[in-house]
């Protein structure tokens, strides 16, 4: 009998729990979304000024497309974010491999070193870079930029690919070598089609936090435009409603990219015994 | 006669064993040096040495619009001597941290939510909080510079609603615009520390605290938050140290009130042109991050944002 009235009191605190923290969460997730709903909203609206809601109208789409700088930077973007990328799953996977399985002493102070242009802000990494550019001559271009993004973008796929090795454990390689593979062989038969989606996942959210970066991308900027710089420069000026479909646009694609990336990587952790 | 042969075939066999074992550790050790190669390549060339630059520069002067190449602290006493700069500096300080603590307070019964009451459905909802961090800084920015000013959504809003008359000027171009934008930027950083740390913990300890009489609210204070203070730490760092080095915010929401270190660095690099100055108040934000990096790492978990 008493075990019965416990049961039944637990559900009941239970079911009242759920409801506030419930309804408090349904409010933060309301409090993220807005700002983004209200750009998707101004940029279907027909009037300049933000203020009133008029029509529904696609002028500010249609002036996208004439928008020649739009097009190219867009362009630059693509193209800066795509090399990047490769760069850093080359150098992000080995330093993955070298991370998961290297038996140093001096192997933490590395990853530490390797998360730091992650963790600190952005402004530090692009005026050292900017310094650097400057002190060798190098005038800011393309491959300044690429260099920038370089910077978060191969630990990203780093570390992805080295919590994914952790994961793994030993076993595979151990066998492959046994039966006599050499270092070659193990590697590419063995171990990266295992690890496969993991550089997949971090290369895709290394490019998509190429494709968005301004802080210290502008920084290293010359005559050499990305998007996110010339939206800035857009943006500084007043707001164009341009602006807003720029964004709506970018907004779509990047779901999109993200809904893919989470399809690869594993976004659970591991989960002590319940 | 016959035991010796024994003995010295299992000597044999000892001996095939371990060179056999050595050559695997060879390999395995030539493979690990090729796989650091390149990673230290670019740690060297895109991390380590410019900073190095950034440092060396900061010991350098500015006169009219040379570089002098001298070796001098002025850069740094200035830094202390110059009300602006260490004023400006304790001022982003204590904004970083309301931005943080806020960012928590506001993260924690969320992913508490998520992370022990719900059972479908975890993932989307955890990929839900995650998107607006990768999808776009400045979206974000754009976003609440569009709600915020005096023809924006949320006074347009209130004045619907009929609760103000004229459009109100105190949302924006100050430090509440700054450090609500900050905010709303920081809540996935900490998020993401707080969700993992708060699944990690077994269903067990929190049934044996029930079953040894405690409340919800007492599991809660005694064996929920104590475990998930990795959590806090890492999330607490991270939006801390995103908002204290932040210069685009202060500078496109933040009008003259909101002004904060990052613009006055910035500052340095723009027309004023004194780069050894910019380099020093960069290092020392760059000290001041470390530390609390540092502090971070012993007293929080090694999860991060981004594995």
């Amino acid at each position: 009998m008493i075990e019965k009235k416990c049961k039944t009191a637990r559900l009941d605190r239970k079911k009242i729990k759920f409801s506030f923290l419930g309804i408090y969460s349904v409010v933060v997730y309301i409090f993220l979304y807005i700002p983004l709903l209200v750009v998707i909203f101004y940029s279907f609206s027909a009037t300049k000024s933000i203020v009133y809601f008029e029509r529904f109208s696609m002028d500010w789409y249609k002036a996208l497309i004439e928008d020649r700088t739009l097009l190219q930077t867009t362009l630059h973007s693509v193209q800066v974010g795509l090399i990047a990328t490769s760069i850093s799953i080359i150098v992000g996977t080995s330093g993955g491999f070298f991370l998961a399985r290297a038996k140093i002493k001096g192997k933490e102070v590395f990853a530490t070193l390797c998360q730091l242009p992650l963790v600190l802000p952005g402004i530090i990494m692009g005026l050292a870079l900017l310094v650097f550019f400057m002190s060798l001559n190098i005038k800011l271009s393309m491959f300044t930029i690429l260099l920038a993004h370089t910077v978060f973008t191969t630990p990203v796929v780093m570390f992805q690919v080295a919590s994914r090795l952790q994961r793994l454990g030993f076993t595979y390689e151990d066998a492959a070598k046994d039966l006599g593979a050499n270092s070659f062989k193990t590697f590419f038969l063995v171990i990266l089609p295992m690890i496969k989606t993991a550089i997949i996942g971090g290369g895709l959210l290394a490019f998509t936090l190429s494709f968005d970066e301004i802080i210290i991308t502008f920084f290293v900027t010359g005559t050499w435009v990305t998007l996110p710089v010339y939206m800035y420069s857009l943006l500084r000026y007043g707001l164009t409603p341009q602006v807003f479909a720029i964004s709506t646009i970018i907004l779509f694609f990047s779901i999109v990219i993200i809904f893919f990336m989470a399809k690869f990587t594993e976004v659970k952790s591991e989960r002590v015994q319940r | 006669m016959i035991e010796s042969k024994v003995k010295e075939k299992l000597k044999e066999e000892k001996v095939k064993k371990t060179t056999a074992e050595a050559d695997v550790l060879k390999r395995k050790r030539k493979t690990l040096i090729l796989m650091m190669l390149p990673i230290s390549v670019w740690l060297l060339a895109v991390v380590i040495i410019p900073v190095a630059t950034m440092l060396n520069m900061s010991f350098k002067q500015v006169e009219g619009f040379v570089l002098k190449d001298v070796f001098t602290v002025n850069n740094y006493l200035k830094f202390f001597k110059v009300e602006m700069y260490w004023r400006l500096f304790l001022k982003s300080f204590r904004m970083a941290f309301i931005v943080a603590i806020v960012a928590i307070i506001i993260s924690y019964p969320l992913a508490y939510f998520i992370a022990r009451r719900i059972k479908k459905f975890k993932n989307i909802l955890f990929m839900l909080i995650i998107v607006p961090l990768w999808v776009s800084y400045l979206i974000r920015i754009i976003a609440w510079r569009s709600i915020l000013g005096n023809r924006g959504f949320l006074n347009v809003f209130l004045m619907q609603l009929g609760i103000i008359k004229e459009p109100l000027e105190i949302f924006l171009y100050n430090q509440f615009a700054v450090i609500i934008t900050l905010i709303y930027i920081a809540i996935p950083f900490v998020f993401i520390p707080l969700y993992t740390a708060l699944e990690k913990i077994p269903d067990a300890l929190i049934s044996a605290s029930r079953d040894l009489g405690a409340s919800g609210a007492r599991t809660f204070m005694h064996v929920v938050l104590p475990l998930s203070r990795p959590g806090l730490v890492t999330g607490f760092m991270l939006s801390f140290i995103i908002a204290l080095g932040d210069y685009i915010i202060p500078k496109e929401l933040g009008g003259v009130g909101g002004i904060m270190y990052g613009n006055v660095i910035w500052h340095q690099f723009g027309l004023i042109n004194d780069w050894p100055l910019g380099a020093a108040l960069g290092f020392i934000l760059l000290t001041v991050a470390l530390i609390v990096l540092i502090l971070s790492r012993k007293l929080g978990s090694k999860e991060g944002v981004f594995f």
